[in-house]
């Protein structure tokens, strides 16, 4: 199959995210690390951004040095048209979030998050991040393939 | 004229070339141009309106 500058670019940039965040948010949530004894520093959310910021860089490198006529307008029009999708993922999940927030300790039934602490809401809400960018990913490669 | 020739020459990549060909997208009235000056044939001889 033959793929453009910008396909490699998405393919590799997907495979860092879902590996790098699925490694990440696999400790995160199957350890149950996120109780309120447990406390999460910053410094926990940043070393998986700085991990995916280098790996970005390196395999960008590596393409860039091999292709010519890089990016072009239906590059740019497939990214603009994919941002939509990723913006409406991410939200659901800020909604979902304030309403959970505004409802916590309520006791309805849909008062989700009731016993959840603040790392375990500010990773969902990084969660959101994530799958938003995910989504952008799939799309601009759905995209590619399919036309716009 | 290869893809990639006319690609190169029109400033996109030979996707973009491709996709025009399957109809899966449509150009800017620049890239329109620029192909047909290469072909140097009138623009309504490479694009039809439908």
């Amino acid at each position: 199959m033959d793929f453009s500058y910008k396909e490699k670019n998405l393919i590799a940039s997907l495979g860092i995210t879902l590996l790098v965040f699925g490694w990440y948010f696999y400790q995160v949530f199957s350890n149950q690390m996120l109780t309120l004894e447990h406390e999460f520093t910053f410094n926990d959310i940043l070393r998986p951004i700085i991990l995916i910021v280098v790996l970005e860089i390196i395999i960008q490198s590596f393409l860039a040095g091999k292709n010519k006529n890089k990016e072009d307008e239906r590059d740019a029009l497939i990214e603009s048209a994919s941002y939509k999708n990723g913006y409406w993922v991410l939200s659901i999940g800020v909604w979902f979030l304030l309403i959970q927030l505004l409802y916590i300790g309520s006791g309805g039934w849909y008062d989700i998050l009731k016993n959840a602490s603040p790392s375990f809401i500010s990773h969902l809400l990084l969660l959101f991040f994530v799958l938003a960018e995910v989504t952008n990913f799939i799309t601009q490669l759905y995209y590619h393939r399919k036309g716009v | 004229m290869s893809q990639q020739n006319l690609a190169d020459k029109v400033g996109v990549t030979r996707q973009t070339i491709f996709a025009i060909e399957k109809n899966k997208y449509s150009p800017s009235l620049e890239v329109a141009f620029k192909i047909s000056n290469e072909f140097k044939v009138p623009l309504e001889e490479i694009f039809i309106y439908d």
